[in-house]
């Protein structure tokens, strides 16, 4: 035992020596068991949970990041032509010259010497979503012609709704380039940007380029979308009936055409809408009221013209499309 | 076609059917046939063994099935009742007399697969001896299946005229002793 602790204090001063000797950091490699790591995992464990995971970090504060080459690849991501002097304003909300222009009164950079020239995107933004809503409009009321004036706003507000617009934003990479106060970017701050985008990509390359842009990546969204998603209607039946006499066709009336375990806790109706004899529309549903709702659910949306079985949306190029045309004519 | 909302889509496609089956005249092989195909829930696009999607069957009319060739008296189901000695043996007719739903339901049981959904499906099967139906179960019924078999006509149900109309190869003489 003692010879044992002998020889442990004579290892210990050798190393104290040595460590005297050589004042560089000793770069070997030590093998032996970390005892230090368990506790030290174990502390940082207990740091992860009592103070939770540490708050997202925007992009621009991490390594590698130039602002100008990466707006230059946005832009040619995107095959488009921004002027890039645009592009930059549409990326700078009120927000951030706001929170910037704080930032510099409180480390006492005077305002007048060193002026912040910068503009904000509130014009380019309200141009944007002005063009949008115009251009989702026309473009409903051209895709169906059947649609009432409420259903095409109804189709219109989803597609500009913040969730949609930020859901696509986030896609495109538009939030890591955002100027904004607050990180994580705001939703409605994210959709004023993506607006001011639209508005720089007008102004830059015509309104026909960001027409091609809001069909590219905003109207794709409705794809495999149903109608009454987006348009709350309550009372179909009476608006079945109103559509009716706009038409003037008999009103319909509903009728049962199948059921199946009608006594049981799991009942089927299918009720059937007849107008002059003529099947309108059927629909399945758990009680007679509610087959009866959903039957003239499906018939409203086959006079809208909104059925699933509808042509799909032609999205390809104008160029494309002329040529398919012509193919088709020529057979 | 379909333009049915998702909830409602998904309620009719996953709603069970009730199909009524009428076994008179008709061979317990082929009721059985129809039945477990039914049962089990082949007859739908959405079929797949571990999903538990079938639909139910009502037969009707079981005390009237028809056996062909001298089945009646030939099969023999067989049982055993687990004492020494308890090994029964009885032909179909006798098993018949004795429960008329019997045939259809054992021709239907051997037909399904053999695992833990078999009693299940068997639940699901509903056979009465003849076309009498409770009104509960008569509520329920979707459609009707056509029968497997055509039912022959009986020599009695035919008219003189058609008797006589019948086409005959060989036309006894005047003179012919009939026995």
């Amino acid at each position: 035992m003692a010879a044992g602790y002998m020889l442990n204090r004579s290892a210990l001063t050798l190393r104290l020596q040595c460590q005297l000797v050589s004042r560089s950091p000793s770069l070997t490699q030590v093998r032996e068991k970390k005892r230090w790591m368990k506790a030290y995992t174990h502390l940082m464990a207990k740091k992860l949970k009592l103070e939770g995971p540490p708050p997202p970090k925007p992009r621009w504060q991490q390594p590698n990041w130039d602002y100008h080459s990466e707006v230059q690849a946005f832009s040619s991501r995107l095959h488009e032509n921004f002027s890039l002097e645009l592009l930059k304003i549409a990326f700078i909300n009120p927000c951030y010259l706001q929170a910037e222009q704080d930032r510099r009164k409180q480390l006492g950079v005077d305002s007048e010497t060193m002026a912040l020239a910068l503009k904000d995107n509130l014009q380019l933004s309200e141009k944007g979503a002005g063009l949008t809503n115009s251009f989702l409009t026309d473009w409903c009321r051209t895709s169906f012609p059947n649609l009432p004036h409420e259903g095409v706003e109804c189709i219109v507000g989803h597609l500009t709704s913040p969730s949609v617009v930020t859901y696509v934003a986030r896609n495109l990479g538009i939030e890591d380039l955002t100027m904004s106060a607050e990180f994580p970017v705001p939703d409605e701050v994210l959709n004023s940007t993506f607006m001011a985008v639209i508005g720089a990509l007008e102004e830059s390359g015509g309104a026909e380029r960001a027409a091609f842009f809001l069909r590219d990546f905003l109207l794709t969204q409705l794809i495999g979308k149903d109608l009454f998603d987006m348009w709350i209607v309550v009372n179909p039946m009476g608006l079945l009936v109103e559509e009716l006499t706009k038409r003037n066709l008999p009103l319909p009336e509903p009728r049962l055409i199948r059921s199946a375990g009608a006594s049981t806790v799991l009942p089927l109706y299918f009720v059937g809408l007849y107008s002059d004899t003529k099947l309108l529309a059927q629909g399945p549903g758990e009680t007679l009221v509610g087959a009866e709702e959903e039957a003239a659910r499906v018939a409203l949306r086959k006079l809208y013209g909104y059925t699933e079985n509808r042509r799909p949306f032609d999205f390809s190029p104008q160029q494309q499309r002329q040529q398919m045309l012509l193919q088709s004519v020529s057979q | 076609m379909s333009s049915f909302s998702r909830s409602a889509q998904q309620w009719a496609t996953f709603a069970r059917s009730w199909f009524l089956i009428d076994a008179r005249m008709q061979p317990p092989g082929k009721i059985a046939t129809m039945c477990s195909v039914r049962l089990q829930g082949k007859h739908k696009p959405i079929y797949h063994a571990l999903s538990d999607c079938g639909d139910h069957v009502v037969v009707i009319n079981s005390k009237h099935v028809a056996f062909s060739g001298n089945k009646w008296e030939q099969k023999v189901y067989s049982s055993h009742t687990g004492f020494p000695g308890g090994f029964k043996q009885v032909t179909a007719a006798q098993l018949h007399h004795k429960d008329p739903k019997a045939v259809v339901r054992l021709a239907v049981y051997g037909m399904l697969p053999r695992n833990l959904h078999r009693r299940t499906m068997m639940q699901r099967l509903h056979i009465f001896p003849e076309d009498e139906l409770p009104d509960d179960i008569r509520a329920n019924l979707t459609e009707e299946l056509p029968q497997p078999r055509e039912i022959p006509r009986k020599l009695s149900e035919y008219t003189q005229e058609e008797i006589d109309a019948f086409p005959r190869l060989w036309i006894p003489p005047e003179d012919y002793k009939m026995k």
